[in-house]
């Protein structure tokens, strides 16, 4: 036979039929036999080893805790993701992604992804050894088994978890954590509590009005929230209210992008939202403006609201303190009292304030007042948890007989707590602040805290003060991280895990923004030796049983899929209109709503069963009944610090594929020429911002989009890069959270630092 | 020299999972190429520092430096599970074989294409094939030694000084490929080759 070329030796190769005739001759002596090979054996590759077919279509939604949570098509062909795309069935993804969800191909196959079980030799030494499955479960088993021995209960094993992934399975790590006994939570969330604590003592729940509707608003204020870049899939309704005609305005201490689309920006000092919006409903109350209808009929405590503002607030005294002008205020409360709908976007960056939860309770105050509430195209929109009743099956496990844990106080463990609490129960699981996590750990006694589970989080990226955090996991006799990639945790862990990408597992996801719901399919065997997070929690399962019969009571072998089905109910299927949940192979579905509007029939959940501009629920939780002023964080340093998110990552996602640092190689610190030129600072420097946290090195960017009095640098990991901007941002709790989510939350906005020439 | 031999030591060096297989794949190499043992090779912690560079270079859990899979070198955008993984899967069914590991051992990794080559290197001297021969052709020249000159490449760029096991089982790769290369019919190569990666 003459040479073929490549070409035509491919034509071959890519069809099953050519390929597997043509050797046949010389395979039909039994050549096979005796081959020295010690991986491959004799046998046909299964399908989806070689090119078989066309491409499959599957079903999956992106988990990452983001306003969108999109709905996805995934294009499988020969077992590969080859290419995904927005599912086109609903009207929110409608057919498209953001830059991170058309980079999830990349996710999968990128080369850097943590492929098996592996023990580090020596925390951060990079001295790692591969583990087997079963060596690492035998080790962390025993590790587990050790502590309670020790101690007589597990509330020497901590939990720490947030939003990485956020499918409803997922909630099986909790599940893992309870089926093992009481053990320590770290519980609320970093993210949204002082807005969710707010919005609960004003409506009695948090609850938005279906984004969908924007387009019929005639006023949009976009409130410390950045859509262009953090919800990009909102826009499209944003465009459609200012097609419409209605005008958008965006206040923020920050030119985002979003500024960038409004009809107007209102440049606000940051953490004076509650001056801006109490001097808004000073003017609208002067101006005769509120609804006086509306208030009357579904609201307690207006006269009150009425009087302080009288007696405290002047649009003067608002100007002052949050830099807005005093026309622009008037301006701004007139046009907002007399559209009709008028709506505002409140963001989650606003509430990272000392005076968060205060500020989100007066802009509820001035979409009540001026009559928005429950009005389509209106609303205070914050977020909801509408749509996500479901069983909690992986989350609900019950402890081991006989197992004791905490004696004190207990209550709610993050805002998708539905357990109930501990009920009658002797016992509970000792609930730590997430927000202080080191803290928590340093100060935890009787027992301290001895191991420390990482799921769905990347605990030294995006826990706070980052240098007290390292002296904490000095304190951890065990550190097990569970993930994708090696983050800056996993560096400083013990034992990692691979955990499965959403392609790999089935579940199940909600949004907390939208209303729809959409299947998460299996569309690919899991990559090298990953697991998902309920099938880590079964092998771990398995093997303190061996150990310990009885010590776990986590089923031992489970079906992912047969798992995800247990998470629904008639409930669920009711508001979705479903059937099974096999009806969202077909594609996601919305729940069926009554109204585009939450709190369409004037029926408030609070204890008067209306909105309480007045709230003896609030005041009985340490604040103030009223919504009223409450003062900022003092200055710690010379200029304001804010760390937002970026638009090629979430929190510490994306931005380590090689595909974002094409666009995004190394963060900034973005500085007013104003301030950079009082310190010397040319634009492209390499500067040095500290503060009493600490310290970080990165380039400087001059521009006028921040505010002279403040550094702006995005919060993300860097692959490959020290870049930590929890070197800067201290513990400090914001106001609210703790009454609906377990903790208060945190004032990552409330920091400040100063910068030199490195 | 024993190429069969050295690349069985090859393969299991570069599907050993833990140091002590690592040691025992080097030590095969070492007699086997007559090279001189590496001194620190009798240590007691010799197999954990061998095993620490390797996954450092080969495995992770950090950024790999040298991925030892063939799609990262030749298929778009340095990925796993590409086309070239395809291609190598195909090769081993044209040969009658097939990988029980599945995905969790990408098909065109470095160990299973080593195994595919002994298969080669045997089928080869048991029957003269034309067939055969045209298939080895197509493996050894587009396929493998468009990749592992990258691959190696990568490996000698490394950061840190190279362990100098890993120096030698990196050389006997070299050596090999070289060799099977030169014994390839010169009229049977193509005109040129444009590796389709952006690893280089």
């Amino acid at each position: 036979m003459s040479p073929m070329t490549k070409q035509a030796m491919e034509r071959i190769l890519e069809n099953s039929v050519s390929r597997r005739s043509f050797l046949s001759r010389l395979l039909a002596t039994g050549a096979l036999a005796g081959l020295p090979c010690g991986l491959l054996r004799p046998g046909t590759a299964e399908a989806g080893q070689v090119w078989e077919g066309g491409y499959q279509t599957f079903r999956n939604a992106c988990p990452r805790n983001c306003y969108d949570t999109c709905s996805i098509i995934s294009y499988v062909k020969d077992g590969v993701v080859k290419f995904v795309e927005g599912a086109p069935e609903s009207s929110f993804t409608r057919g498209g992604l953001c830059v991170k969800g058309n980079s999830y191909v990349r996710r999968v196959y990128s080369p850097d992804r943590i492929k098996y079980p592996m023990e580090q030799q020596g925390r951060g030494s990079g001295n790692w050894k591969r583990l087997s499955w079963d060596q690492a479960m035998d080790k962390i088993a025993r590790k587990i088994l050790d502590i309670k021995e020790r101690d007589g209960s597990l509330l020497g094993l901590a939990l720490t978890k947030y939003s990485g992934n956020f499918g409803i399975t997922n909630y099986g790590v909790e599940g893992m954590m309870s089926s093992l006994g009481y053990t320590t939570r770290m519980v609320g969330t970093p993210c949204w509590p002082a807005g969710i604590d707010a919005q609960n003592f004003d409506m009695g729940s948090m609850w938005c009005n279906d984004p969908e509707d924007l387009p019929q608003a005639r006023y949009v204020i976009v409130w410390g929230a950045n859509p262009a870049w953090c919800s990009v899939h909102s826009m499209k309704f944003l465009y459609a209210a200012q097609e419409a005609g209605a005008k958008m305005v965006v206040v923020d201490p920050v030119f985002t992008q979003t500024a960038a689309k409004a009809d107007e920006y209102v440049e606000i000092r940051a953490g004076e939202d509650c001056a801006l919006a109490l001097g808004l409903c000073r003017h609208i109350l002067d101006r005769g403006l509120y609804d006086r209808e509306w208030v009357t009929a579904h609201s307690v405590g207006f006269d009150d609201f009425a009087a302080y503002l009288r007696d405290n607030v002047t649009v003067e005294w608002a100007a002052g303190k949050s830099g807005v002008p005093i026309a622009q205020i008037k301006a701004l409360a007139e046009e907002f009292a007399q559209a009709r709908p008028a709506t505002i976007w409140i963001g989650y960056g606003m509430q990272r304030h000392v005076n968060g939860g205060a500020a989100v309770r007066v802009l509820d105050a001035l979409v009540a007042m001026t009559g928005n509430v429950g009005k389509p195209g209106g609303g205070a929109r914050y977020g909801h948890l509408q749509t996500w009743g479901f069983n909690y099956h992986a989350m609900l496990q019950k402890p081991p007989e006989g197992s004791k844990g905490w004696l004190g106080a207990s209550g709610p463990k993050g805002e998708f707590d539905v357990s109930g609490g501990a009920g009658n129960a002797k016992y509970a699981d000792r609930a730590l602040n997430i927000n202080k996590t080191a803290q928590e750990i340093l100060d935890a006694k009787d027992p301290p805290i001895r191991m420390l589970w990482v799921a769905c989080k990347n605990v030294l990226s995006q826990d706070f003060d980052r240098p007290k955090m390292l002296k904490a996991f000095d304190k951890l006799e065990m550190v097990v991280a569970v993930d994708q990639f090696f983050n800056q945790t996993v560096e400083q862990a013990d034992i990692v895990l691979p955990v499965t990408t959403l392609f790999e597992d089935w579940t199940v996801n909600a949004s907390y923004w939208h209303y729809w719901l959409s299947l998460n399919e299996q569309a690919i065997k899991p990559l090298h030796e990953a697991k998902s997070d309920i099938q880590i929690a079964a092998a771990l399962s398995r093997r303190m049983n061996e150990l310990a019969p009885g010590s776990c009571t986590f089923a031992t072998e489970i079906d992912s899929k047969d798992w995800m089905a247990r998470e629904f109910n008639k409930d669920i299927y009711d508001l979705f209109g479903l059937s099974s949940w096999e009806d969202l192979r077909k594609g996601p579905a919305k729940a069926k709503l009554a109204s585009s509007a939450s709190w369409a029939d004037g029926k408030f959940a609070t204890p008067s069963k209306k909105y309480e501009f007045r709230s003896d629920l609030c005041a009985k939780n340490g604040h103030d009944a009223l919504p009223m002023y409450k003062e900022g964080r003092a200055p710690y340093d010379k200029l304001r610090l804010l760390t937002p998110h970026h638009k090629f990552a979430i929190h510490s996602q994306f931005q380590n594929l090689d595909w974002m640092a094409d666009f995004n190689p190394a963060p900034f610190v973005y500085i007013h020429p104003r301030a950079a030129a009082q310190r010397g600072i040319a634009d492209g420097d390499m500067v040095r911002v500290f503060n009493k946290v600490g310290e970080v090195r990165l380039a400087a960017r001059l521009t006028s989009d921040v505010p002279p009095d403040t550094l702006l640098m995005y919060e993300t990991w860097y692959k490959g890069l020290a870049f930590n901007c929890q070197n800067l941002v201290d513990d400090t709790s914001a106001d609210m959270g703790a009454y609906k989510t377990g903790a208060p939350g945190v004032a990552i906005h409330d920091q400040f630092a100063d910068v030199a020439r490195a | 020299m024993d190429w069969n031999a050295i690349l069985i030591a090859l393969r299991d060096f570069f599907s050993a999972r833990d140091g002590r297989a690592m040691v025992a794949a080097c030590a095969v190499m070492t007699a086997t190429g007559k090279t001189p043992p590496d001194r620190a090779s009798g240590l007691p912690q010799a197999a954990d520092e061998l095993e620490y560079a390797f996954n450092r270079l080969f495995v992770g859990p950090g950024v790999v430096v040298a991925p030892p899979y063939a799609s990262v070198y030749l298929d778009p955008d340095c990925r796993l599970m590409g086309e070239s993984t395809r291609r190598a899967a195909a090769v081993y069914d044209a040969l009658g074989l097939s990988s029980s590991f599945d995905e969790e051992l990408p098909y065109d990794h470095l160990a299973l294409e080593l195994d595919a080559v002994l298969a080669f290197r045997v089928l080869g001297a048991q029957d003269q094939s034309a067939e055969l021969d045209a298939l080895w052709h197509y493996f050894l020249h587009d396929h493998l030694a468009c990749w592992l000159p990258l691959f190696t490449a990568k490996v000698m760029q490394a950061p840190a000084p190279l362990h100098p096991e890993i120096s030698r089982a990196i050389a006997f790769l070299s050596a090999w490929l070289a060799a099977a290369i030169k014994d390839l019919p010169q009229e049977s190569l193509p005109m040129t080759h444009q590796p389709g990666g952006t690893a280089a």
